[in-house]
Order: C-alpha cells, then sequence, then structure tokens
C-alpha cells in the first residue's frame, strides 16, 4: 500500500494524475513534476509514466486496491473531481485505501453510467414544479444529469472560491468545501448544490462503501471486513443461538457474490 | 380491444388475498381467474442464490418494487395545495408480480385487538362520544373479532405462524402477549429465536414492568407442512428477509404456499403480466360487467366479462380503479359526503438507537421478524382519559438483518466521512440496536385520495392522489409514547442513546416507514360511509367486492397482514354462497 493522494495537507491534490499521465505516455508531456504524479492507485500506463522516473523495486505488501480503470460516464474534469471526493471521504488510514483504491470512484462512474443514472423506475412525467423537500426529487433531470450538474456547478463554486477546481485543493480545503456543500453554505447558479450533496452524492457515497464489490466498490470487501459485516451466503440458523451475544467468526472474512459465483 | 368468453370469477391482482380467495373458491369448484400486473419471482435472480443476496439491487433500487414510471401517486400536505407526483417513493413500496407485496414483507402477522373492528362503539363506551374528535371519522367495521376468529386460526396454520400465545380463550399466557385478542390454541410453530437485541429488551421491559413478547411471525421457525401440504423451510436467519424474496422457502408467501398449489388446481388460471386498465359497470342494472385489462406481453387490450369480479390489489390500486371506473361516489372533504377515497390511513413511526461497547448484537443474524415487542402502549391498551389523543403504538426492539447499505448505526455527533466516520461504524456496527414505534394512524376528515387532475400514468389515466399528512392527535400520540420509549432506553444501561425523535408533519415519501397504507374503499354498515359492506360486497354493485388494507376505517399500530388475510378467507367462503345465490350478503 503506498500513499494516499492526501499525503499532506499542503501539497495538492492531484486526482487528474492518471488521466494526465495516460495522456502523457502517449503524448510524451507530463504537466505535473513526478512526485506529484506518483501514487498507489496508478494504473499500467501511469506505472509505466512512473517507470520513466522511478526505478522499477517490487510494491510493498498491502492490501489489495483497485484495479479496474477507464470511466463510462466520467468526463476527465468529472474524473478528477469525483476521485478527489472520494479520496477526501475516504483517505487512505489505518481502516482502508484511498477512495479510488477502494473502488469508490469505478462505482459511482458505473451507477451512474447504467439503469439508476438513466433515470430507471422513476417517473418522469411532466408538469415539473417545485415542492417541498419531503416530496421527494422533482427535477426533470436523470441521476446522471443531475450529478454531472452539480460537479460542474461545484465546481465553478470552488472557483469563485479560491480560483482552483475541486481537484486542485489540499485536503483540508477539499474537506471543508464538502463539508459547506452539505451544510447548505455553497450557492452557485440554479441548482440546490446542498440537496445535490445529501441527497445524490452521498448516497452514492455510502452504497460505493457498503455495496456488494460486484459493482465495483467496497474493493475486495475493505468495508465489510472494516465493520465485520460477514456478507453472504449465509445459513445462520445454528449460529443464531452459538453466536448470539458474542462475536461471529465469519465477520473477519466476508463473503461476496463473486465468493460464489 | 377483444372481449373474451365470460368467466365466473375475476380477481384484479395477484397477491396474498387474491391467493386465499382463490383457495376457499377452487376448493369449492368455482372457477377463478387472476390478472397479475407483474410475473413469476420464482426461478428469477431475486429468488436463487448468490443474487438474492443483493442489497444494492433488490432493496436499494427497489428490484421487487412497483415501477414508478409507469405508475406513482401525487402527494399534497392540504387540499389547498396543487399536488406534486413522488417521483421515487422510498415511504412504502408496493409489490409486483405473483405473490405481491407478500413476497418481499418482512412475516409479522397480528391479530388486531379484539376492540379494532368495533373501535368508534369502544371509544364511545370508554370515553364518552365526546371523546373522538369531529374530524376523526372512526367507524365499526360490521364484523366482529368473534367472526374473524377461525379465519385467522385458518391462516396462521396455512402460514405456519410463529410465535407465543398471549390469550387463550381468555386465560393470560406467561411469555405472550397479555392483551393479545383470545385464540383458541397457540401458534402452529414455537417462536423464533430471539436476537442479542430481543434479550436486551425483553430484560428491559420486564424490569420496568412491562409485557414482551415475540413478535408472530410467518418466518417459519422450524421445517413446516400446511393444512394443503404446502411446506415451508426452516429460517436461516440470513439477514436478507424484507424486501427480498426467502430463496430458502421459509417465509410465507403466496408464491411458495398458494400459487403452486393453485396451478395445479382444475378451474383456476392466473393470466400474468395483465394490468388491468378499469371495471366496466353498468349503472343501469348495478352490476360490475367484467374488467378491462392490456396484456403486456402483446399489447392486446382485453374485455373479461365475469359474473363476479374482486378487487384484491395494493390499497392504492384498489381505490383508483374505483374512482376511474367511476363507482360509487367519490369523498369530498368538504361537504363531507361521498365515500370512496375517505379514511386513508398511515403508519406514525419513531425509533431511537443504543449503543453498547461490551455487548454483541451481531445485526446480520436476524430475520424480517425478529423482533421482540410490548403492547403496553398500543392502541387502547392505556387509559387514554386526559391524554388530548386516541392511538397508541407497539414499542419494540427488531433487528432485521443489519445490512451494511442501510442499516448502519451511528452514534450522534459522528462526521459523515473521513477516518473518524469509519472508526465509528467499525466500532458500532456489532455493537448497537434500536427500539422502535408501529404506531397507529386514525382517519382524519382532510386525509383522502382522490384522482390527480393533471399527472397521468403510463397508460394515460391519471395518478391516485394522496392528501395526507400526520395531523394533531397522531402528532401528540407520537410525542407521548416516544417519550416512554426514550424513557426505556436511558435506562437500558448503554453506552449512548441516540435522540429519540417523534414522528413529524410533513409526511416524508423520501424515508421509509412502513408499507402499510390504508383505507379508500372502506367497509361498514351504513353505505353514506362505506364504500363496502361488512361482507366486502360492494354498495353500488353487489357482484364487485373489494378486499386488501384498503377496507380498514383505520389503521392499527399492528401490521395489516392478520386481519386482511382472515377477511380474504372469509370472503372466499362468501363468494362461495353468492356464486350459488347471487344477491346483497347478510
Amino acid at each position: 500500500m503506498g500513499d494516499s493522494t492526501h499525503a499532506d495537507d499542503t501539497g495538492e491534490v492531484n486526482n487528474r494524475r492518471r488521466f494526465l499521465q495516460q495522456v502523457a505516455t502517449v503524448s510524451g508531456s507530463l504537466p505535473f513534476a513526478p512526485g506529484l504524479a506518483a501514487g498507489a492507485a496508478a494504473g499500467a500506463l501511469a506505472g509505466a509514466a512512473q517507470a520513466q522516473t522511478a526505478p522499477a523495486t517490487a510494491p510493498p505488501p498491502g492490501p489489495k486496491v483497485n484495479d479496474v480503470y477507464g470511466y463510462n460516464s466520467f468526463s476527465p474534469d468529472e474524473a478528477a473531481f469525483v476521485e478527489t471526493l472520494v479520496n477526501t471521504m475516504c483517505p487512505a488510514d489505518e481502516y482502508t485505501p484511498n477512495g479510488v483504491d477502494c473502488g469508490l470512484a469505478i462505482y459511482i462512474d458505473r451507477q451512474l453510467a447504467g439503469a439508476y443514472g438513466k433515470g430507471y423506475k422513476r417517473y418522469m412525467r411532466a408538469p415539473f414544479a417545485e415542492g417541498l423537500p419531503q416530496q421527494g426529487p422533482q427535477l426533470p433531470l436523470t441521476p446522471e444529469q443531475h450529478f454531472k450538474a452539480g460537479v460542474a456547478a461545484a465546481n465553478d463554486a470552488a472557483k469563485a472560491r479560491s480560483n482552483k477546481t475541486f481537484d486542485q485543493f489540499t485536503p483540508t480545503e477539499a474537506d471543508a468545501f464538502l463539508k459547506d456543500l452539505g451544510a447548505g453554505k455553497v450557492k452557485q447558479g440554479e441548482l440546490d448544490l446542498a440537496y445535490w450533496f445529501n441527497g445524490i452524492v452521498y448516497p452514492l457515497f455510502t452504497q460505493a462503501c457498503f455495496a456488494d464489490p460486484i459493482y465495483g466498490g467496497n474493493y475486495d470487501k475493505v468495508f465489510w471486513r472494516m465493520i465485520g459485516y460477514p456478507g453472504l451466503p449465509a445459513t445462520h440458523t445454528i449460529d443464531m443461538v452459538e453466536f448470539r451475544g458474542k462475536p461471529f467468526p465469519g465477520a473477519k472474512d466476508p463473503k461476496s457474490i463473486a465468493d460464489f459465483s | 380491444m377483444k372481449t373474451l368468453n365470460k368467466r365466473t370469477v375475476v380477481i384484479v391482482g395477484g397477491g396474498l388475498t387474491a391467493g386465499l380467495i382463490a383457495r376457499q373458491l377452487t376448493d369449492k369448484g368455482v372457477e377463478v381467474v387472476v390478472l397479475e400486473r407483474g410475473g413469476d419471482h420464482t426461478d428469477g435472480a431475486e429468488a436463487k442464490l448468490p443474487t438474492q443476496r443483493d442489497e444494492l439491487r433488490w432493496d436499494v433500487r427497489q428490484g421487487l418494487v412497483q415501477d414508478w414510471s409507469v405508475q406513482t401517486y401525487s402527494l399534497r400536505y392540504h387540499r389547498q395545495d396543487v399536488a406534486l407526483p413522488v417521483r421515487w417513493m422510498e415511504a412504502f413500496l408496493p409489490g409486483e408480480g405473483m405473490g405481491g407485496a407478500a413476497n418481499h414483507w418482512n412475516g409479522h402477522t397480528w391479530r388486531w385487538a379484539e376492540y379494532d373492528p368495533v373501535l368508534r362503539s369502544h371509544h364511545v363506551q370508554r370515553y364518552g362520544a365526546k371523546a373522538i374528535p369531529a374530524d376523526m371519522p372512526l367507524q365499526d367495521w360490521g364484523v366482529t373479532y368473534k367472526e374473524l376468529e377461525p379465519y385467522h386460526d385458518l391462516f396462521e396454520c396455512l402460514f405456519g405462524l410463529s410465535g407465543k400465545a398471549g390469550n387463550i380463550g381468555g386465560q393470560v399466557q406467561a411469555g405472550g402477549n397479555p392483551f393479545e385478542a383470545p385464540r383458541r390454541g397457540e401458534y402452529p410453530q414455537k417462536a423464533l429465536e430471539s436476537t442479542e437485541a430481543g434479550l436486551v429488551f425483553k430484560e428491559l421491559a420486564t424490569r420496568l414492568g412491562y409485557h414482551p413478547f415475540p413478535t408472530p411471525a410467518a418466518n417459519s421457525s422450524g421445517p413446516y407442512t400446511n393444512p394443503d401440504g404446502q411446506k415451508l423451510g426452516q429460517c436461516q436467519y440470513c439477514g436478507h428477509c424484507e424486501r427480498f424474496i426467502c430463496e430458502a422457502k421459509a417465509k410465507g408467501s403466496p408464491e411458495v404456499l398458494l400459487y403452486p398449489m393453485l396451478r395445479e388446481r382444475k378451474g383456476f388460471e392466473i393470466r400474468l403480466h395483465t394490468h388491468v386498465l378499469g371495471v366496466n359497470y353498468d349503472s343501469r342494472t348495478k352490476r360490475a360487467t367484467g374488467v378491462r385489462y392490456l396484456d403486456l406481453m402483446t399489447g392486446q387490450e382485453y374485455e373479461q366479462p365475469a359474473d363476479v369480479v374482486v378487487l384484491a390489489a395494493f390499497t392504492m390500486t384498489n381505490t383508483k380503479l374505483l374512482l376511474t371506473s367511476k363507482i360509487g361516489k367519490p369523498y369530498d372533504p368538504v361537504s363531507n359526503s361521498g365515500v370512496v377515497g375517505k379514511n386513508f390511513c398511515y403508519q406514525t413511526n419513531s425509533g431511537v438507537n443504543l449503543f453498547f461497547k461490551d455487548r454483541w448484537f451481531n445485526p446480520y443474524l436476524a430475520t424480517g421478524s425478529t423482533q421482540m415487542v410490548m403492547d403496553d402502549f398500543n392502541n387502547d391498551n392505556f387509559d387514554h382519559a386526559g391524554l388530548g389523543f386516541l392511538g397508541g403504538g407497539g414499542i419494540g426492539a427488531s433487528q432485521f438483518g443489519g445490512r451494511p447499505i442501510n442499516s448502519r448505526r451511528l452514534p450522534p455527533g459522528t462526521p459523515q466521512w473521513g477516518t473518524a466516520w469509519k472508526k465509528a461504524n467499525a466500532d458500532w456496527y456489532a455493537h448497537s440496536m434500536a427500539m422502535g414505534i408501529q404506531g397507529s394512524c386514525y382517519p382524519h376528515r382532510e386525509n383522502y385520495l382522490s384522482l390527480d387532475p393533471s399527472y397521468t400514468d403510463a397508460y394515460g389515466q391519471p395518478l391516485l392522489r394522496m392528501t395526507f399528512d400526520f395531523r394533531d392527535n397522531e402528532l401528540k400520540m407520537s410525542e407521548w409514547v416516544t417519550r416512554k420509549m426514550e424513557d426505556m432506553a436511558k435506562a437500558a444501561g448503554a453506552d449512548i442513546v441516540g435522540p429519540a425523535v417523534p414522528r413529524k408533519s410533513p409526511f416524508d415519501t423520501r424515508q421509509y416507514q412502513s408499507t402499510h397504507v390504508t383505507g379508500g374503499t372502506v367497509m361498514g354498515t351504513d353505505p353514506k360511509t362505506s364504500v363496502v359492506s361488512p361482507h366486502l360486497q360492494h354498495w353500488d354493485a353487489q357482484n364487485l367486492f373489494v378486499v386488501g388494507a384498503s377496507v380498514y376505517p383505520h389503521n392499527s399500530g399492528y401490521n395489516p397482514t392478520g386481519p386482511l388475510a382472515a377477511l380474504a378467507l372469509r370472503l372466499g367462503d362468501d363468494l362461495v354462497r353468492y356464486v350459488a345465490r347471487p344477491g346483497m350478503l347478510s
């Protein structure tokens, strides 16, 4: 396990690195200093880029990290935003690798590219009007459109605040900015960014952490192991009695859909 | 539109009640056609391992729930407001497919209080007529618990209920619910195993002088064969029960216990993927002549003539079909006249989280009905004199599966993300439990269902419109009972007790509370205040019957399944009589 992208509190959080490194590999130009471009989540192409500046050494032993690369739905700017978001909300620490390495960005991308993002099962007929929050979502946007509109507005707000896009924030700045988004303290354009963050982004984040790894997040069941959720399948008729009020051994070795497929 | 050959009994909706009615009818040789908009889940990914154990797909993304893009409901809080469509509903979750919502239900199966079917008379007798607010149209059902008891007993045997009796023939039984309506005997099976949370609650409630007992459950505590020879497996406490189909066939469900048997019976037919568009009604003869439906597999519209039509769909659909088919007078809250859509009720719920550093709750060792509960503050089990409200709620400790996306509990003040958030999840996931209240919701003059003037469904028909909120009575009740629960929680010895927040207005569609919406086609003895008779016969069309929670004039602090199943079985027997000799049943 390598460093978090939040290596320190003053360094720029460089979540465009993979994409830019890929571009660099192709184009031969690398816009960022090699030190800033290093990271644990580097993919095959990025790895090749790193190899130009660092001696090849065996990776240190550590938890398995996401090895799925390439986004279905995100533009490069959106990918940079989301990678910073998930690494801010899920920093590498004693519990898990960083959000990108946990597959959280892949999860969000795949959900937005799929049925959920396209508004499957959602009533979308006109007329559209604003109601109380308790009446539920009323925007004529699909979740994917809504997500992307929010990313653009949040980036505009970030630029207005400090002349940087969100992915260029320091970890402290990024964390404070997300808190402000959730608390309704960030206003930008017509979109309600508090509703966007709390109603769209945050649920995707927690799902990314705790859904079955088959959806791309919760890589290697890391969040299940963290809380001690044994996963599935489970026949607990005897466990119910035997482990009532006691630690359940299966919680240390969770099973997912892929383990039984 | 093609017109088909006439059939004897056509039932709209292929869920629990339809299956029970069809059981009674086909047993006596009366032919039945059931029209169900969804398909057969039996061999789908939703009913097989490992895909069945997918919280995101079946729970979060509502894989077994009604398709809101096809059919949803609009909502306003006051009749002066313009309603908006609920574009993605979380508050309640109707099912689709053979078996209906009784595939993805929890399994809690109550007999309601002995006084519930005579709730108005009961309150008048105990507190005087003035105790019932003018805007609370409580009414008796026109049927007594005693008349329903044999059908409760039959349903409990058919679905292999697991529980502990609290009242056998008037004798209170230790370990059961002393407030229970009198039963003829024990439950068919012993109660489910208690969770650790249940043990905490049992000790707490007993210590405080209350009367805890295990919730009666249709989750089979052992292998079971019912009187029809249909089998249930033993519950595996897998934690994927409510919102899921039981792949072990251990949850009492129509697709396990009723439809496979019915499909073998002569005279039974279920047409899947058929969406009923309306009931044909002859206002001159005051008879239903049949139903119109769309075959979703071909796009062909059919008219199915029938001697008898039964509406056995979800609460909302029963009401909508009567309104769109213009059968019965729609309810008008201004003039307080009309009946279709009145007495729309919900459930008034609240909860509190408890955190114990040194106790292991293992929340995934659970099933849909693993709950220890007490009825001491439910309904009218306590004296309401001077309290300023009617009704109450059961207080209990439920643990249904600990599924990690939606069932983690975090102490108040925990950050929403970051290392501290992860630490709190790691620290408390297995060391927390919840107490909750399922509260009654009594009718209010301004809570009703009607057709929306603007929004339509995928077939071009108006959406059903809810005019609903928690009104004063329910808010006061929730405040009072929630404080009782909070006092209990604080005495439980927990390291941290979360906030106990009573139910508040406005009704929040974004938060699951309960699928128990009731009323709209209520039963009663007076055609001026009810849609159907005590025999569930439509007052304006004697060959049209309606069954389900839509016939309840109020909602109790209990899950609705028990009485509606009893009513459905009784209706089946009534229809055998009706087919032989049509007329108003008495």
